[in-house]
């Protein structure tokens, strides 16, 4: 059974989603000859408010250069290692980002549903709590604070 | 040079900015551990292990865990990705 095809970028700018996931599935296509039976994705938005309630100005991302990337990889790494799972996508802002915009987009193609929607769900969740990204909100008066943590799932 | 590789410490998001420094070079000591860089830095909490976690050479690692010159040692405040 080939290695699974793991696709992970950081994106400094705004992405979109519908864009990515076509360009995703051209390069599984053309690597793995044909697109796999099931396929399940999740797109990710900031919200317009804050964990207080606030109208959200906008939404920083913090990496840590370098270390981010390779945990992607081995998260996506083992999310993906049962064998039905034949490719991943993970796409994730860095920087600025604005409400509504697309903060994340996690893609799994399997020859099952089963396999797709549990490694998609079990990826999020992993990048969620085990990829150093920060998050600080940002006010329109030019205040900012950084989040402790996550939102409930 | 002949020196000792020093260690290299890197702060982020929170923690970053309570501190007031991104990176510092040290001398690596014997028996050297996050613990004790921690303590040597004076960096707040006093008992950091419940909130922040520590990587070295950008992998997650233990508090207990033994560093050597050159190691690239960070401290991670609480992780909120996707």
């Amino acid at each position: 059974m080939a290695a699974p095809l793991l696709t992970i970028e950081l994106d400094p700018g705004p992405f979109q989603p519908l864009g990515a996931l076509e360009g995703w599935q051209s390069l599984v296509c053309s690597r793995l000859g044909g697109l796999p039976a099931a396929e399940s994705s999740f797109v990710g938005r900031v919200r317009p408010h804050t964990s207080a309630g606030q109208p959200l100005a906008a939404l920083e991302l913090e990496h840590y250069p370098g270390m981010t990337e390779t945990q992607l990889q081995r998260l996506a790494a083992a999310a993906a290692s049962p064998p039905e799972v034949a490719a991943v996508l993970v796409r994730h802002r860095i920087g600025r980002v604005l409400p509504g915009d697309p903060i994340v987009l996690v893609a799994v193609a399997a020859d099952r549903r089963g396999p797709a929607q549990r490694c998609c769900q079990e990826l999020l969740e992993a990048l969620k709590h085990e990829a150093p990204f920060w998050k600080r909100e940002w006010l329109a008066d030019g205040s900012g604070h950084w989040l402790g943590g996550n939102t409930p799932l | 040079m002949g020196h000792t590789p020093e260690l290299r410490v890197l702060l982020f998001a929170a923690l970053r900015e309570r501190a007031g420094w991104r990176e510092r070079q040290l001398a690596a000591t014997r028996g050297a551990t996050p613990t004790t860089v921690w303590g040597q830095l004076g960096l707040e909490p006093a008992d950091p292990a419940a909130t922040i976690r520590v990587a070295i050479n950008q992998r997650f690692a233990r508090w207990d865990s033994p560093l050597a010159g050159g190691d690239e040692l960070a401290f991670l405040p609480p992780i909120s990705g996707g």
